[in-house]
């Protein structure tokens, strides 16, 4: 199997474990947030991030539409070389870039809950600097 | 050669965005944009609930205006607001179906990406879709989103059942049976009436679709466009501006295996070059160039499930006017369109889009009343769409025409009364369920004279 058969099949199989963490973690208690100023004071340091259960069901929901396949030329989960000049920008200015949009991406990302601790948590998480 | 679902595919090119603007907006809440980028807000906070009582508890819990959001593709300030955003994107899935009515409840936050391929999971499929599939539900029905056919109904026009959370936290249970009135305002709503929570479906069996897109005269597509349009499932058209022809699709079921590959990356970036050599000249030097290159398009076919023919993703951002006119007025709506941006040498290369859609009853439906023929204009996200959507909106309205609640239009209160016989009723009914206007912005209270 070629490398990029590979990555799409580790992608969608974790795309359908993720959705299956999300479906458990529903039951767990209320995820209702109310937010009124979102933004940390310092976002988490890179290589510390974790995804929590809500990252994993907004990836599937969100990132996952468009970072499985590439649609629009998006980078692709877990390709190191597609990610590498990205994550070289530093985290502030991809988190930038996620909340503004940027060329094919759409501002959020299609995740209209997430806060920027998620963002940047997803972006680790995409990018293989988790 | 290129064929038809190349050209679409390319025909927006790349927005380009600086990253000049701040990421975090004057609340400290992160700000909300629409997916063209063209719309901002700094709400004071978002509420993102996972089941109706978190819903209810926030409702409660806040003052101040509220809009509700799915995944922010429409072009109209409908979101925008400086109180709370509410959030639909923990309220998706399925919910419950019935495969022996047909029918499916979904998460009013369901994406329609998620909702054909739940359907096709459960051995059921869409009566019809949008050809946009990043939306999410409520958005859908909210503004009356369509796909295309003279036998099928947007799918605000398919729903069945919904259940709508007013904004003392209240839940209605609305059929058509229970209160007739109340279901046809809510079916298309703009989230005037409360939060959508679930909305339930009519459905099929599952179904396969052949798409054949081919390039033809315009004036010959237009020519047969009835007929085409009573013989095929879905019949439409993508007029090419500054040129003599339009990019012509039909679907219609078949038992024929799938066959559906994807355009790969190269395919794609090859007619990109082409539409940027267009741009790269003035509009009115361009008929020969295009209409050679669109004699060069040869037919394609794809094959698959419904879902997956009638609604894809769209990568390249774009804005967007679409007016709704009698059917019988269409064909020469579309040509005083056209007309105008070849005799005003309007720099667009986006094409147009034309189609029809079956009337219904629904009082804020584009389709109350009867069948109609709706147009679209685009410009892609970096683009100013001013000149061109000024140009043209005028003649929407002197063919009677009604804007897509979700798209760019610039109607306010007097005009769409004038369009819609029940606008006044929708008007009374949205007073009597939220008093003190907490699903108003400035845009709604425009809309509906709050």
């Amino acid at each position: 199997m070629s490398r990029p058969g590979l990555l799409s099949l580790t992608a969608l199989l974790l795309l359908a474990a993720c959705t299956q963490e999300a479906n458990d973690s529903a039951a767990a208690g209320p995820s209702t947030t109310v937010t009124e100023a979102s933004m940390p004071d310092t976002p988490p340091a890179p290589g510390t991030g974790e995804l929590t259960p809500l990252n994993m069901e907004q990836w599937a929901r969100s990132c996952a539409l468009c970072h499985v396949r590439g649609e629009g030329g998006a980078p692709v989960l877990g390709d190191a070389a597609a990610w590498a000049p990205r994550l070289a920008q530093g985290e502030e200015m991809l988190l930038n870039h996620t909340v503004e949009g940027l060329n094919n991406m759409p501002p959020l990302g299609y995740c209209m809950d997430c806060e920027s601790g998620d963002f940047v948590a997803l972006i680790r998480f995409m990018g293989g600097s988790r | 050669m290129i064929n038809r679902r190349q050209f679409l595919a390319a025909s927006s090119l790349a927005a380009f965005y600086g990253s000049g603007s701040p990421a975090f907006g004057q609340s400290g809440s992160l700000p909300w944009r629409n997916w063209s980028g063209g719309l901002r807000a700094d709400p004071a906070g978002r509420i993102a609930p996972a089941s109706e009582a978190e819903l209810a508890a926030a409702l409660r819990s806040t003052n101040g205006s509220l809009r509700p959001v799915g995944s922010g593709h429409s072009f109209s300030p409908l979101v925008p607001t400086d109180g709370h955003l509410v959030i639909l994107d923990r309220l998706g899935g399925l919910r419950d179906h019935d495969n022996d009515a047909f029918t499916a409840t979904f998460g009013a936050g369901t994406r329609l990406s998620e909702v054909g391929r739940a359907l096709f999971e459960i051995g059921q499929a869409p009566l019809n879709l949008p050809d946009i599939d990043r939306q999410t539900l409520a958005g859908a029905i909210s503004t009356g989103t369509h796909g295309t056919g003279l036998t099928l109904h947007s799918l605000s026009g398919d729903v069945t059942a919904l259940r709508l959370m007013t904004v003392d936290g209240s839940v209605l249970e609305i059929t058509e049976a229970s209160d007739a009135d109340l279901f046809k305002a809510a079916c298309v709503s703009v989230g005037a009436l409360g939060i959508f929570t679930e909305i339930t479906l009519k459905t099929r069996a599952p179904y396969r679709l052949k798409a054949i897109n081919r390039a033809q005269r315009t004036e010959d597509a237009l020519a047969e466009f009835e007929a085409r349009a009573e013989q095929h499932r879905h019949f439409e058209l993508f007029p090419l501006t500054h040129s003599d022809f339009s990019l012509v699709l039909s679907i219609d079921e078949t038992e024929e295996p799938v066959n559906n590959p994807p355009l790969s990356p190269e395919e794609e970036a090859a007619f990109g070059e082409a539409m940027r050599s267009w741009m790269a000249i003035p509009p009115a030097e361009r008929r020969p160039l295009i209409n050679g290159l669109a004699e060069q398009i040869a037919p394609s076919e794809s094959i698959d499930a419904a879902h997956r023919i009638l609604s894809n993703v769209r990568s390249n951002r774009f804005n967007e006017m679409e007016y709704a006119v009698p059917r019988e007025v269409g064909a020469q709506c579309l040509r005083e369109v056209l007309d105008t941006i070849a005799r005003e040498e309007i720099d667009v290369v986006f094409p147009l889009e034309y189609r029809y859609v079956r009337g219904d009853d629904l009082w804020l439906s584009m389709d109350e009343g009867g069948d109609r023929a709706a147009i679209s204009v685009h410009r892609t996200a970096m683009e100013d769409y001013r000149p061109l959507f000024d140009a043209v909106e005028p003649i929407f309205w002197k063919y009677g025409g009604r804007p897509h609640w979700g798209k760019i239009h610039s109607l306010g209160y007097a005009e769409l009364k004038a369009l819609y016989p029940r606008f006044d009723d929708f008007c009374d009914l949205r007073r009597s369920l939220d008093p003190d206007g907490r699903l108003l912005n400035d845009h709604l209270r425009r809309l509906f004279n709050a």
